[in-house]
């Protein structure tokens, strides 16, 4: 991945991040940053320069809480920002281990949380079916949402490396 | 028709670079030209008086200078003409230097062909003009102020001090505006007051103001020179004869308290109450709305000067000249829901803080918490509140924020050095003068400035907290803090929206009144007669005020002064055996100039800025620009298609301001480019009709160029714009045709841009050659 690929790849999203003044309400009101290294205004300023963030590990930081997209006073769109970003590092290879497992998980199950005993037992308990109205109950659907997620190389993408 | 043709060679300016002699020659054959000169310089005593002889022995009644730009000498050949006897628009010129001799400076012979062409081209012009007369009337010289704040105060002294009658129009009881909200004032620390009563009471005093206090405005109806003013005076149900303004008898027995509008309820008020204690007029009024009407203070007061039945009043008068100075509001603060403000007690604003600290204020200058009263010791400014900010629409700076925060911070360190005071900025501005000095001193005084606009503010167990990022360290913060100042920024008044469209101002995006031209005519407004000063065009300093509302007095004055105005020799006239009455053009008159009335169109001719996007649009050609008519027009674009001897030809409608400009300023500097282009110059690029476009091709044009000021750079507001709109339209239809769209080109090109002038006639020639000569396509 060049310098320039995430300015095309943000500029092709329509996210424009040349007007931030560098302000930092979104890095003061972020609840993610006060407990990691995640600046999303170092992100915002990486992207406008170029700087290449790609393996950079505090874009998995972002629990897409969009409190920072809705408080920009210059109305960038920061966590759609961090998406896109998300998106091409995707495509270049970087991804968290942990990411790449819940990944794995919605390919074999549709789920990124795949239901298990406990949880069966606390839906009886509440009188309700064990098994829910989704994939899990329908092996076809399941196989349906894997041709789909096959189909646009999901299961390359998330593969281990 | 005698006309009289000088080919100036400017030395060996033009001389040196095309034939001269043979243009001479050449203009000798023109119809109805009897005298065909070499002149070396016809700017010079010398040239000018030969043409005066001429003008006088050869009887001409029409002159064609073929010389340098006609934004240079154009007024001098014209009073030349005058000077002879003949009416001064009889002449043209021919700019055969800056767009000819100096840009084509490699290619004598085409050169010379195309300074032939432009000086056909001037000669079908000069055929066409007819003896105009700038038609003046008298003006009424009075003027009226909207606004009482320093602005209008700053105005109406002015104009007063001139001999000139004032109508100072305010909404409010006393005037003063926001000047007299405030405790001290950048970058002096002059108590605000002290410096603002003396001119309060020289406007009370003043024998050439007549003071309209808590009065709005009706109706203004007219335009400039006599305008029909008329103006409410709201009751005071307070006898202004009477009253003595001594307000303790009256006041001490209204038993109704009032909280104040501005300051949240920090200082309180009677029913019957001065607005402060140097209010002018110094006449008590009553709150309407709380009153309850117990009429004790009818029983206390001495005078006898309190009448409930007071009416509303309507006041007339006329005026020549109106200048709007009507100011800002505040920034609600409760718009940004996450500082707090509102539900926070100890979240506050700037403006309640300015109270605050004033000694005969509601704390007597004690800065507090006013959650529990006591004595603030941790303070934070926070910057920029409705200030940069799109999220609530006012993305520009409000400018006087950070002085007043910087202001207020050194004034609590003053009076408690112990009190710990932040500013929290994304930008420091203190660009003026005196303010970097200001700004420093009070670093001294140990406020600290921390960059990063603060994310939050919550309330945790009765106390403010606010949260931000320390960008210069990347640090997050959650401080606990005494008071929370919001600085809020200045909005465009909302109360004036009667007045502007009565006066037919127009608005920038951020809904202040536009100037004229917002670097060369910053008090000018787009209607003639109409002035605007202070905040009513944008957020400002009072200095800043105070000079905007001298120039805008020296303004109003300069144009009433004689006693009558000129019309503009552009505006349109309009020709009444061949307008229908459509309404096309009242529709399309960007400023609301035109109205149809008995079925024809009705151009209110001396507020008309002659822009000819009416001209243009009108399907009958009943409305024209008087010197710039579409016969003129068309004359010259015969002239340059009648002997085509180039290939690829382009026939460049330029706008007088930029594009224009730029070609000229190609020429200063140089820069070639290829011969191709007869220009025309207009107004506006709103003044090209398509059927000049179309005339231009039929006849063998291969190009037509349309060029304009960039499109907010424009002079007529949106003339660039719609110019736009109609070639595109045009193209479309050309295409339909089967005509190569790409032969019309409308472009943008700012008066400094010469290069980009010369590099986009290039382009053009070059994709010209591409496409082709005219008609090629449909073959």
């Amino acid at each position: 991945m060049n310098e320039s690929g995430i300015s095309s790849a943000l500029k092709e999203a329509g996210l424009e991040v040349l007007t931030c003044m560098q302000c930092g309400t979104c890095t003061g009101s972020c609840p993610s940053g006060r407990y990691t290294s995640l600046n999303t205004r170092r992100i915002v300023r990486s992207a406008r320069t170029g700087k290449n963030i790609l393996q950079d590990e505090n874009l998995w930081m972002c629990t897409t809480c969009y409190t920072c997209q809705e408080r920009c006073p210059r109305d960038i769109k920061i966590a759609d920002t961090i998406l896109t970003i998300r998106t091409l590092a995707v495509h270049e290879g970087f991804m968290l281990p942990a990411h790449r497992k819940v990944s794995q998980l919605v390919l074999e199950s549709g789920h990124a949380v795949p239901i298990n005993d406990d949880v069966k037992e606390k839906r009886k308990k509440l009188q309700m079916e064990a098994i829910p109205e989704t994939v899990h109950k329908y092996p076809d659907a399941l196989k349906d949402v894997q041709t789909l997620l096959q189909s646009c190389e999901f299961d390359k993408l998330t593969a281990d490396k | 028709m005698h006309i009289g043709i000088y080919i100036c060679h400017c030395g060996s300016n033009i001389a040196g670079y095309l034939d001269v002699k043979s243009v001479c020659t050449f203009a000798r054959d023109l119809p109805d030209v009897v005298v065909s000169k070499n002149i070396i310089y016809a700017c010079g005593d010398q040239g000018q008086d030969e043409i005066k002889q001429d003008i006088e022995d050869h009887k001409l009644d029409r002159i064609v200078i073929a010389a340098c730009s006609p934004l240079l000498h154009e007024i001098t050949f014209s009073r030349a003409a005058q000077a002879a006897g003949l009416n001064p628009y009889m002449v043209e010129i021919v700019n055969i230097r800056e767009q000819c001799s100096w840009v084509h400076k490699d290619s004598y012979d085409y050169a010379t062909q195309k300074a032939k062409d432009l000086i056909a081209m001037g000669v079908a012009r000069v055929r066409n003009l007819t003896p105009l007369t700038v038609e003046s009337v008298p003006v009424n010289k009075d003027v009226l102020v909207i606004g009482g704040g320093i602005t209008g105060i700053q105005c109406a002294l002015n104009l007063a001090d001139s001999g000139v009658k004032v109508h100072l129009v305010e909404k409010d009881s006393s005037i003063g505006g926001w000047m007299a909200r405030l405790n001290e004032v950048f970058p002096t620390n002059d108590c605000s007051m002290c410096v603002l009563a003396p001119k309060m009471t020289e406007v009370a005093d003043h024998p050439y103001i007549t003071l309209h206090t808590y009065s709005t405005i009706n109706k203004i109806k007219g335009h400039i020179g006599d305008f029909q003013v008329s103006v409410v005076h709201k009751p005071r149900y307070v006898d202004e004869s009477k009253c003595k303004g001594c307000i303790e008898l009256c006041e001490s027995v209204c038993p109704i308290q009032v909280p104040d509008e501005v300051d949240r309820g920090l200082s309180l008020h009677k029913a019957i109450y001065l607005p402060m204690s140097q209010a002018v007029p110094h006449i008590a009024v009553i709150d309407p709305v709380h009153c309850v009407g117990c009429k004790l203070c009818e029983k206390a007061c001495e005078p006898e000067a309190i009448n409930f039945d007071q009416k509303e009043d309507i006041v007339e008068f006329n005026v020549g000249a109106v200048i709007v100075a009507t100011g800002y509001k505040i920034f609600d603060a409760a718009r940004k829901p996450e500082y707090g403000y509102g539900s926070i007690k100890n979240v506050i604003t700037s403006i309640e803080l300015e109270q605050m600290l004033n000694a005969s204020g509601p704390t007597y200058g004690q800065v507090v918490r006013p959650y529990d009263g006591h004595p603030a010791k941790r303070i934070a400014f926070i910057q920029c509140v409705g200030s940069r900010d799109e999220l609530v629409g006012n993305p520009y700076c409000s400018r006087i924020c950070c002085m007043a925060a910087i202001k207020n911070a050194g004034l609590i360190k003053d009076r408690n050095p112990q009190a710990n005071v932040s500013i929290h900025y994304i930008d420091i501005r203190a660009g003026g003068e005196d303010y970097e000095e200001y700004y420093i001193r009070n670093q001294k005084k140990g406020v600290e400035f921390i960059r990063g606009r603060v994310a939050s503010v919550k309330q945790v167990d009765g106390e403010a907290v606010i949260t931000y990022e320390d960008t210069l360290v990347a640090d997050i913060v959650d401080e606990t803090v005494d008071l929370v100042v919001l600085s809020v920024g200045l909005e465009p008044n909302s109360e004036v929206n009667d007045i502007i469209s009565d006066l037919k101002l127009t608005r920038r995006p951020d809904k202040f009144i536009r100037p004229a031209h917002p670097k060369m005519r910053p008090v000018d407004t787009h209607t003639r007669g109409v002035f605007v000063a202070g905040c009513a065009s944008g957020p400002k300093e009072i200095q800043v005020s105070i000079a905007q509302g001298m120039a805008a007095s020296a303004r109003a004055m300069g144009l009433l002064h004689s006693g009558e105005i000129q019309k503009d020799i552009m505006s349109i006239k309009v020709i009444e055996d061949l307008c229908r009455g459509c309404g096309l053009c009242e529709e399309v008159c960007s400023y609301g100039r035109i109205t149809v009335k008995d079925g024809k169109a009705v151009v209110d001719d001396l507020t008309c800025g002659g822009c000819g996007l009416c001209a243009a649009a009108c399907p009958q050609g009943a409305l024209q620009p008087r010197h710039s008519t579409d016969d003129q027009i068309l004359a010259q674009i015969k002239a340059a298609t009648s002997d085509i001897k180039e290939m690829p030809l382009i026939i460049g409608f330029l706008c007088q301001w930029c594009s224009y400009a730029a070609a000229d300023l190609a020429g200063s500097q140089g820069i070639s480019y290829p011969t191709n282009i007869r220009i025309i110059k207009v107004r506006c690029t709103g003044r090209v009709n398509p059927s000049f476009v179309m005339e231009a091709l039929k006849r063998g044009a291969d190009g037509v160029l349309v060029a304009g000021c960039r499109p907010d750079d424009c002079h007529y507001l949106n003339g660039r714009i719609k110019a736009g709109q109609r070639i595109d339209i045009l193209k479309e239809l050309m295409s339909n045709k089967g005509i190569e769209p790409q032969r019309v080109r409308i472009i943008s090109i700012a008066a400094s841009e010469g290069t980009k002038f010369a590099s986009e006639i290039t382009q053009f020639v070059d994709d010209l050659i591409e496409i082709g000569p005219i008609g090629s396509e449909l073959e």
